[in-house]
């Protein structure tokens, strides 16, 4: 299964396509999307410039990230793991 | 210090407004990602893991204290109340909102200050020893001509498309605190034949995926026909720089395939048409812009201070500070005071709003309204009277600014690496924060002395653990982390690059692996050498076998 996430613009926050095909903050929420519809999703993301940012897809397993990009994945939805940041994850 | 003129005020304020313009288009849909992109790099603009990035320019890393407090204005106003220092002496905002940039620009610009040239295939900010003008060596203060480069290479057009990014930094004398032989061009100011200032230029430095020690090309360029040397470097460059493959494109790559002398030859028939033209310096202008660095109105002090001696007896604490942090100064009772960014279990070069404005106080009072930003994540209040060492450290400590590691094996310079970087395959802060929590012994790091431990989240190295005297890289196997260890390397005027040791290993290890490393050190040193002094005597194979010790009894 995969997901999209991307960029917001405005403020450049990781964002998820959700199953309405809007943008959501919370990894829970993004769409699971099976790998032969992946690319057409993908493109329809990419046709909302104004809103998703360097859309892509990412691998997933029970909704979490997998594969290669499993931990930068991981540290996007959750944000940084240390310092000045760490309580403010997620906002 | 440097005072915009008119040209300067009104350039960053047209930049201001064109920005502005671009970031609406861009919010408005006009201007899609791929056309903002180049022109939000202009103004050191990222797009991050998390959100945008701002880089604003430091130019030579000094700041006065309503710099300062501007930074900690914005830290407080559009990111999360804390900016980041790297070692190009340049500080990062790793929160700010698209929407709310054009006005960070316009705050920075009231200050004085901007982004331009923090990001792009362009020159860069100008980096110099952070105790210009106050260390007791050098043959004259290198931020003059810094300033001179920054004004001609400041939108140049010849120069605004490189092949890639372009780094310079200068120093006034011998002894180097900028790693200028990790830079595209390093300048070392050194004595013409006829007594007049001159530059020895090392060329074609750098670190990344491959790393080069930067060659000497000339010995001593006479300091009017500086922009004329550098413009033929850097034409030369342009010309034969390799433009199809980003990872070749850098110059240490043409100077490296070409061989120095050949490069020396190019750049010599280049240089002998520059040489007739209008790029010679007039002394009036070196002269005027000299006047902006004169030195501080210092009192005439005795040599000892009886405030700062009884200090050193009755707090060991101070004394502790004192042995690490303050570096003497050429001025009878005047000191330099090294701001550490370093605090057990922090993150290297982090600094939170509060503590900004602080040190913009300190500075205003006690430092002639001056603070320096250092390449290895640090500050430093460059002109402070030995009297007043006591007062400032007690108020630096307050707000957590007194850590006395300057130098010492937790003074580690380590990137944002995944945290925070959309290039990075490791995070590189947790594992600063491993080791920093792990040798907190101050006795211990004492004992060890002075060792450059630099850490960097992937190949890019802007951690430049190639050139620490233990140095850490990031890698991704297979989706987890590991990190290589090298030994050996050295930013100084004896540079070098480290020696890969062995295997990477998982973040967990890397901490333990570095303290068998010193402790290995501190059994064979001989007297007085400091941790690289042993490493150049015996090599780093005694290291290699401390740092893999354990693993390999298990194994």
């Amino acid at each position: 299964m995969k997901i999209i996430t991307a960029n917001r613009l405005t403020d450049g926050r990781v964002i998820y396509v959700d199953d309405a095909g809007e943008a959501t903050t919370e990894l829970l929420r993004a769409s699971q999307i099976a790998d032969e519809a992946a690319d057409e999703r993908l493109a329809l993301a990419r046709s909302r410039p104004a809103l998703f940012v360097n859309p892509c897809l990412v691998e997933v397993v029970d909704g979490h990230p997998s594969g290669r990009d499993r931990l930068k994945e991981t540290i996007r939805a959750n944000g940084p793991t240390v310092g000045n940041s760490h309580a403010w994850s997620g906002t | 210090m440097y005072r915009y003129d008119e040209f300067d005020h009104a350039l960053v304020r047209e930049r201001v407004e064109e920005f502005r313009d671009q970031v609406a288009r861009r919010v408005s849909g006009s201007l899609t990602e791929d056309q903002f992109k180049p022109l939000r790099l202009m103004n050191g603009v990222y797009l991050q893991l998390h959100a945008y990035m701002l880089r604003v320019a430091v130019p030579y890393g000094t700041m006065n204290s309503r710099q300062m407090r501007q930074l900690a204005h914005i830290a407080r106003t559009y990111d999360k109340g804390y900016g980041h220092f790297t070692t190009r002496t340049n500080i990062q905002f790793n929160w700010p909102a698209l929407s709310d940039l054009p006005a960070i620009l316009e705050d920075l610009a009231e200050v004085e200050m901007h982004a331009i040239q923090t990001s792009g295939n362009c020159i860069r900010n100008v980096t110099t020893d952070v105790f210009a003008g106050a260390a007791d060596e050098e043959i004259e203060d290198p931020r003059p001509w810094a300033e001179i480069l920054r004004q001609w290479s400041t939108i140049h057009p010849e120069f605004s498309f490189l092949p890639r990014k372009f780094k310079i930094a200068v120093i006034g004398g011998a002894k180097d605190r900028a790693a200028i032989r990790t830079h595209d061009v390093g300048l070392q100011i050194v004595r013409g034949d006829d007594g007049r200032t001159a530059f020895r230029v090392f060329v074609g430095g750098g670190q990344g995926r491959l790393p080069h020690i930067a060659q000497e090309i000339a010995a001593a360029v006479p300091g009017t026909e500086l922009l004329a040397y550098l413009t033929a470097i850097l034409r030369a460059w342009n010309l034969l720089g390799r433009r199809d493959n980003i990872h070749k494109a850098r110059i240490k790559i043409l100077v490296a395939s070409l061989g120095i002398d050949a490069f020396r030859e190019e750049v010599d028939r280049h240089f002998a048409t520059l040489r007739q033209q209008d790029l010679r310096i007039p002394q009036a202008e070196v002269d005027r812009i000299q006047a902006y660095f004169a030195p501080p109105p210092f009192e005439a002090l005795p040599r000892v201070s009886a405030p700062f001696d009884r200090a050193v007896l009755a707090d060991p604490d101070f004394a502790r500070w004192n042995r690490n942090n303050v570096r003497r100064h050429r001025t009878p009772g005047y000191a330099s005071a090294i701001i550490s960014l370093k605090a057990p279990g922090e993150v290297p070069g982090d600094i939170t709003d509060a503590q900004m404005e602080r040190v913009a106080d300190l500075a205003e009072r006690f430092s002639f309204d001056e603070v320096r930003a250092a390449y290895e994540q640090n500050l430093v209040l460059p002109h402070v009277r030995l009297d007043d060492l006591p007062t400032v450290w007690r108020a630096l400590a307050e707000v957590g600014l007194g850590t006395p590691n300057a130098d010492l094996a937790t003074d580690v310079i380590a990137c944002p690496g995944l945290d925070y970087c959309s290039l990075a395959n490791a995070r590189s802060i947790p594992v600063a924060q491993a080791l920093s929590r792990r040798l907190a012994d101050l006795d211990y790091q004492e004992r060890v002395g002075p060792v450059r431990i630099n850490m960097s989240g992937c190949i890019n190295a802007c951690g430049h653990h190639h050139v620490g005297h233990i140095g850490v890289l990031g890698v991704d196997r297979r989706g987890e982390e590991y990190y290589q260890i090298t030994v050996g390397g050295s930013p100084d005027d004896q540079a070098a690059l480290g020696e890969i040791v062995g295997r990477s290993l998982p973040a967990d290890d890397v901490a333990p692996a570095i303290g068998r490393a010193l402790d290995r050190y501190l059994e064979i040193r001989s007297e007085g050498e400091r941790f690289i002094d042993t490493v150049r005597r015996v090599g780093p194979e005694p290291f290699a076998t401390a740092i893999y010790e354990v693993q390999d009894a298990v194994a």
